[in-house]
């Protein structure tokens, strides 16, 4: 579905943001790009996505990319409905506004995140986790076919952590690809078939999600101690990635 | 009305009084002294003959050029005086006037640079007095000698005459200028008087025209001159001073007779009858529309010609009744005050014959047919 | 709010307010300093329209049908055309503090006005000049105001002090050169507003310029909603940022210049009438556009009213809108406060 070989990227003169960089993701797979602050996930989603050019390398998308950025403050008092019917434009003529085909889509998209009741609310007046989702369904309504994500769990509580990765796990049956970007471990190791770590401009990882998420590869990462724990509870196997603080 | 006019002459006698009880002259010569009172009450001390003359306020610098009789002590003007004489009569009787320095004013201010001025040594600066203290503290500052004028009416303008001829040593002269000031003053208010009301057309002044309508209300010398020399201000009783009107305002007005500013140099009649908008006024049917002419200065603000701009506005008023004869009172009054004689084309340019030719009347006033 | 948005349809709201506008200027021809009965009013526009028999002052006809009706027209397309030009500055800028004036249109196409009078005879000059500037002065803002990734609304704002600042003085610097008689007064009238004098000629040369512009933008309205999201968001959202921006800025400034040309410069109806829209149909552009222009019609007719009929002298329309704008400005800026910084 995505490919990229030998990728790199830099803003003009710059210094390299990320280089030789390699990948691919296949339709109905999750790849969780892990690496500190700073490193430049957010630089790599642009290009994922097609907004910002590579400045060597190749990329192939087999379809339209969604994205879902960071929830970003908005300026107006759009309601629920405008948000998501803007995930809409790729498929509207410059000198035209949507039309009824538009709306319905719209909610049919918010229907299949169970948001419909929120439709006609304010944007802003939702939380974070509602945000986001809402989020989700705008980048749904450019009938994309690979959903890219800028750290989507990273700002919620516990019950709407549980609520994004349960979501991005069902759009992943219904064949969709995955991309996003985080800071927790455990959430990649939660949802992820893939999973690419970020050390430096010209060092990376990527692979299988059991192969990648090692505990040497995690300390590596972020310079402290991490570690992969298994359990199980209620007769069913879980496994953890947890920091171990000293 | 008349009343009006009443107070108005009370006001005159008692500001002439004491204008003449004020000002101590004594003859300029080598090493004497000249003192002057200003129309700000301030006594002007000026040892020795004044030989530089610089002139801020606009109408003033064709004033000392007639008094005068010559462009020789007068070292400095406002550009806006210098417009007054380029291309016109002026600039025909003092060619050399042209060569004054104009630039130590910009703009349509009236704040000097005081070190153009300084540089010009000029004996005397002429400044506005009553347009804040600004104007002139700073040329006192630096140590110039400056008399100072006040605007708007005839009473202040009869002042102006007077302190030039002292400061000139023309007090003859401008004592003349004066008399002829007031005999034709006091002609005029009674030919106004006997008038009847109902006869007095309707009358409306243009301070300006092109960009805005701007016109004369109440407490404005236009409207004074307009009263006296019989004709009625339809813009008096709203306004009071200049102010921008509309067009509406202007057919509500329905003036019998407008009166062009010489302020806006393409501006003619033609402006006026040429205005899809203003054709149902009386004035602009009948081809009533005038523009002030220009002669030693612009005629529309008090000046050294202001007697000949009321003979002028009561024949444009008044063009069936007994009138002055305005060629002749021309002749007479630019001898008196220029010691020269008007050519018959320098007349009619001063008159705007050919601007005002479709307007009504005008050949027949004007005309020097007869 | 949404659900009182929502219990009006958009379309009967629309409705009304259009025929709201109708009949503001309608109303508006009968008013003025010169009496004219309403229902002679009326018999002269149905006379211009089927040409009967005039069986009235030939007076009245011209203040209806040569004074009235191109200064109603005009107040009409100036004020429509500077509130949807100020709704969707507002959009793309992120920001409802922005106006044609607070980001220096207005005084950028206020000096190419001058310039243009300066310069110049007619009017011919007058919107090309305006629109140079006041995109120049545009986009010096837009330039101080926006970093390389993120827009500050603080030097924004900022930016728009300079500029504003610099092109005054620029146009202050015109007036002091210019010849008092003859070229001054024009320039003094056009830095307060007027529509004293309106007149079929000018309409002629700035309705054509704000209808395009105007309906240019409404039909982008949409496209502004999406701009309104920030360059990144709108770009993930496969909009072609730069062109659709570009295409608001010269809409609106095209807009400014022509209402410059047509009355000078009226200050804040930009700026507030886009709130009071609003406050009635919410942020939504596809809504806001439309609201805003048809409000702002009937406001700067309104507001003209009193200019020209108030008193036998013009007050300056500049003057009027400032006054009326500020105070309410500044009560919606309290409201925000109160509201937690949340514009609606």
């Amino acid at each position: 579905m995505i490919t990229m070989k030998k990728g790199g990227f830099r803003y003009s003169r710059e210094n390299w943001i990320f280089r030789n960089l390699s990948l691919s993701v296949g339709e109905g797979e999750i790849l969780s790009i892990l690496g500190p602050n700073g490193k430049g996930k957010t630089t790599l989603l642009k290009t994922i996505q097609g907004v910002l050019p590579l400045s060597e390398g190749s990329m192939l998308r087999g379809g339209s990319v969604g994205y879902v950025p960071q929830i970003a403050a908005v300026s107006f008092g759009y309601t629920v409905l405008d948000m998501v019917v803007m995930g809409r434009s790729r498929h509207i003529g410059l000198f035209s506004s949507p039309g009824k085909h538009d709306f319905s889509a719209c909610r049919a998209c918010l229907e299949r995140l169970g948001l419909e009741t929120l439709a006609e609310r304010p944007f802003r007046t939702l939380s974070g986790g509602e945000r986001q989702m809402v989020l989700i369904a705008r980048a749904l309504a450019s009938e994309c076919r690979c959903l890219v994500l800028d750290e989507p769990a990273s700002a919620l509580d516990f019950r709407n952590q549980n609520t994004m990765l349960r979501t991005l796990q069902s759009l992943r049956d219904e064949g969709m690809t995955v991309i996003m970007s985080t800071h927790v471990p455990h959430h990649a190791n939660v949802i992820s078939d893939r999973a690419l770590l970020l050390f430096s401009p010209e060092e990376h990882l990527f692979g299988d999600c059991e192969d990648v998420l090692v505990d040497e590869n995690l300390r590596r990462l972020y310079g402290a101690d991490v570690r992969r724990i298994s359990f199980s509870s209620g007769g069913r196997g879980y496994s953890a990635v947890v920091p171990l603080f000293s | 009305m008349y009343r009006m006019l009443g107070n108005r002459l009370r006001v005159v006698g008692t500001g002439l009084c004491a204008l003449f009880l004020v000002c101590f002259l004594m003859s300029p010569g080598d090493g004497a002294q000249t003192v002057v009172t200003d129309q700000a009450g301030r006594e002007v001390v000026i040892e020795g003959p004044v030989k530089r003359i610089v002139t801020i306020p606009i109408p003033a610098a064709s004033m000392v050029l007639a008094i005068d009789g010559s462009s020789e002590r007068l070292v400095g003007m406002n550009p806006l005086s210098k417009t007054a004489i380029e291309g016109e009569i002026l600039s025909e009787f003092f060619p050399e006037a042209l060569r004054i320095r104009s630039d130590i004013v910009q703009g349509e201010g009236f704040q000097p640079n005081v070190e153009s001025l300084m540089s010009l040594a000029p004996d005397i600066v002429f400044q506005w007095g009553n347009f804040g203290d600004n104007l002139y503290i700073p040329l006192l500052d630096a140590g110039m000698k400056v008399a100072l004028f006040k605007y708007g009416t005839q009473e202040y303008l009869e002042g102006w005459i007077e302190t030039f001829g002292a400061i000139l040593g023309k007090q003859e002269k401008a004592a003349t200028i004066l008399d002829w000031h007031r005999k034709t003053r006091e002609q005029l208010t009674r030919r106004s008087e006997a008038i009847p009301d109902s006869e007095k057309p309707r009358t409306l002044y243009f301070l300006r025209f092109l960009a805005n309508y701007q016109v004369a209300g109440k407490n404005t010398h236009n409207d004074v001159s307009i009263v006296l020399s019989g004709g009625k201000n339809v813009a008096a009783e709203e306004i009071d001073g200049f102010a921008a009107v509309n067009e509406e305002q202007i057919l509500l007005w329905d003036p019998e007779v407008i009166l062009l500013n010489g302020f806006e140099r393409d501006l003619t009649p033609e402006h006026v009858y040429a205005n899809e908008r203003l054709k149902g006024v009386s004035a602009v049917k009948n081809r009533r529309v005038y523009k002030l002419p220009l002669g030693g200065y612009r005629w529309d603000p008090p000046n050294q010609e202001t007697p000949l701009m009321w003979m002028w506005m009561s024949s444009v008023l008044h063009p069936g009744r007994d009138r002055f004869d305005l060629p002749g009172e021309m002749e007479k009054a630019y001898t008196l005050l220029y010691g020269k004689t008007l050519s018959r084309a320098q007349y009619e340019h001063i008159l705007g014959m050919e601007r005002n030719r479709g307007s009504a009347h005008y050949e027949a006033l004007f005309g020097r047919a007869q | 709010m949404t659900e009182r948005h929502r219990a009006v349809p958009f379309s009967l709201l629309a409705g009304v307010l259009l025929a709201l506008t109708a009949a503001v200027a309608l109303f508006s021809l009968a008013i003025g300093r010169f009496p004219v009965p309403v229902e002679r009013v009326a018999r002269i526009l149905l006379s211009a329209l089927f040409s009967t028999e005039a069986s009235w002052p030939p007076q009245e006809t011209s203040v209806v049908l040569l004074i009235r009706l191109p200064r109603v027209l005009g107040s009409l397309l100036a004020g429509g055309g500077l509130a949807l030009a100020g709704a969707a500055l507002q959009g793309v800028f992120r920001n409802p503090l922005v106006g044609p004036q607070i980001i220096g249109v207005s005084s950028g196409a206020g000096f190419g006005g001058a310039v243009a009078i300066l310069f110049f005879d007619g009017l011919f000059a007058v919107i090309p000049l305006a629109f140079v500037f006041g995109l120049l002065a545009m986009v010096a803002v837009w330039s101080l105001g926006s970093g390389e990734r993120e827009e500050s609304l603080l030097s924004l704002v900022l930016g728009g002090v300079v500029i504003s600042a610099f092109f005054t003085a620029l146009t202050s610097l015109g007036q002091y050169v210019a010849d008092p008689y003859n070229k001054l007064p024009a320039i003094v009238m056009w830095l307060m507003g007027s529509f004293a004098s309106s007149s079929w000629e000018r309409l002629l040369f700035a309705a054509p310029v704000i209808c395009c512009a105007g309906t240019l933008l409404h039909l982008i309205r949409f496209r502004i909603n999406v701009l309104s999201l920030g360059q990144e968001e709108a770009e993930s959202l496969g909009m072609n940022v730069r062109r659709n921006r570009w295409l608001v800025l010269a809409c609106t400034t095209l807009i400014t210049a022509a209402t410059v040309a047509l009355a000078g410069i009226v200050g804040w109806v930009g700026l507030v009438v886009p709130h009071m829209a609003r406050m009635l149909v919410g942020s939504d552009h596809r809504k806001l556009l439309p609201v805003s222009a048809l409000l702002g019609a009937s406001y700067l007719i309104l507001m003209d009213d009193i200019a020209r009929g108030l008193t036998a002298a013009e007050i300056p329309i500049g003057i009027l809108t400032a006054l009326a704008g500020a105070p309410l400005f500044a009560f919606l800026l309290k409201k925000r406060q109160r509201k937690g910084g949340a514009w609606m």
